[in-house]
């Protein structure tokens, strides 16, 4: 039998932040920022998470040789376009060194997309769906969508990756 | 007397070490070139390159110069934005500050903080192959 982390989290009553899984509501949970050794290929693992609100996602950069950002789709970030819910507050994590974090706790429902801005030209880019069991599934903005994993696919798996 | 003076002076000149035209052979090389890590938000030291130093006024090419964990070069480097070379961009008479090169790497780079964009790295390597362990971590 294999023991999913979720599991491990839910026999031990413990509140750890662990690789990314989908996050029931007061949970941590981790997206990794990853590169191959020449930096040529470079991603956000899992790509694609869902999570109930009020959780909070934790990015780790454990890339030894380079440096990543977590950074939001909002006019705010450098004139991106919006594509996080409009009530919601965007992010920026500034680059983090190999071994740095940078966390963000997702209270507003809606599907949050976000990018690397070293990377954004590489398709270094992720989506987190913040939504309750049994709700509709959330509406991503419009356009770019073959960027980033399909909401649908999100809601259904928990996580999509890569 | 004075004559004197000055051949003495000469002499030193072309004795002193502290005199000897700067070489980038040890880090820190000298300015122009500064320590990248103080130019942007990078490592230090990069796995697979090293400690690395570049004048800012020749970025993205570089040359970029990548020393090991003694401070010794081991290489010199240029990032070639791919959009540059699609373009019908050229890149002529890049200098090579660090002598003679053992070999060549090129491999595709994402991007990082200072060259934020898809490129290449042309590594020439100033030691045998056998030494890129060197920088490995």
């Amino acid at each position: 039998m294999i023991v999913s982390r979720r599991a491990v989290l839910r026999i031990g009553g413990l509140a750890l932040a662990v690789p990314a899984w989908s996050a029931f509501a007061g949970e941590t949970v981790e997206i990794h920022m990853v590169g191959d050794a020449h930096g040529g290929a470079v991603r956000f693992a899992p790509r694609g998470l869902r999570v109930e609100p009020v959780a909070t996602v934790v990015w780790r950069n454990a890339d030894t040789g380079n440096a990543h950002t977590s950074t939001a789709f909002h006019p705010g970030n450098m004139d991106h376009p919006l594509r996080i819910p409009a009530d919601a507050k965007p992010w920026n994590s500034d680059y983090l060194l190999p071994g740095e974090t940078f966390s963000v706790t997702f209270t507003v429902p809606g599907v949050y997309d976000y990018f690397c801005i070293p990377h954004e030209r590489a398709g270094m880019v992720g989506r987190i769906v913040v939504a309750s069991p049994g709700i509709p599934p959330p509406i991503a903005a419009k356009g770019m969508e073959d960027m980033f994993p399909p909401v649908k696919e999100i809601m259904t798996l928990g996580m999509v990756d890569p | 007397m004075k004559l004197a003076s000055i051949a003495i002076a000469a002499g030193l000149a072309i004795s002193s070490p502290a005199l000897a035209a700067p070489t980038v052979d040890q880090a820190p090389p000298p300015a122009p070139f500064q320590k990248v890590s103080s130019l942007v938000k990078l490592p230090d030291f990069i796995p697979g390159i090293g400690g690395l130093y570049v004048d800012p006024s020749t970025l993205p090419a570089g040359p970029f110069l990548a020393y090991d964990h003694d401070g010794k070069l081991v290489s010199t480097i240029y990032m070639i934005p791919i959009a540059d070379l699609q373009a019908n961009k050229s890149f002529d008479d890049l200098p090579v500050p660090g002598g003679a090169v053992d070999h060549v790497d090129i491999y595709f780079n994402a991007g990082h903080p200072g060259v934020e964009v898809p490129h290449a790295h042309v590594v020439l390597w100033h030691v045998p192959a056998s030494s890129e362990g060197l920088v490995a971590k």
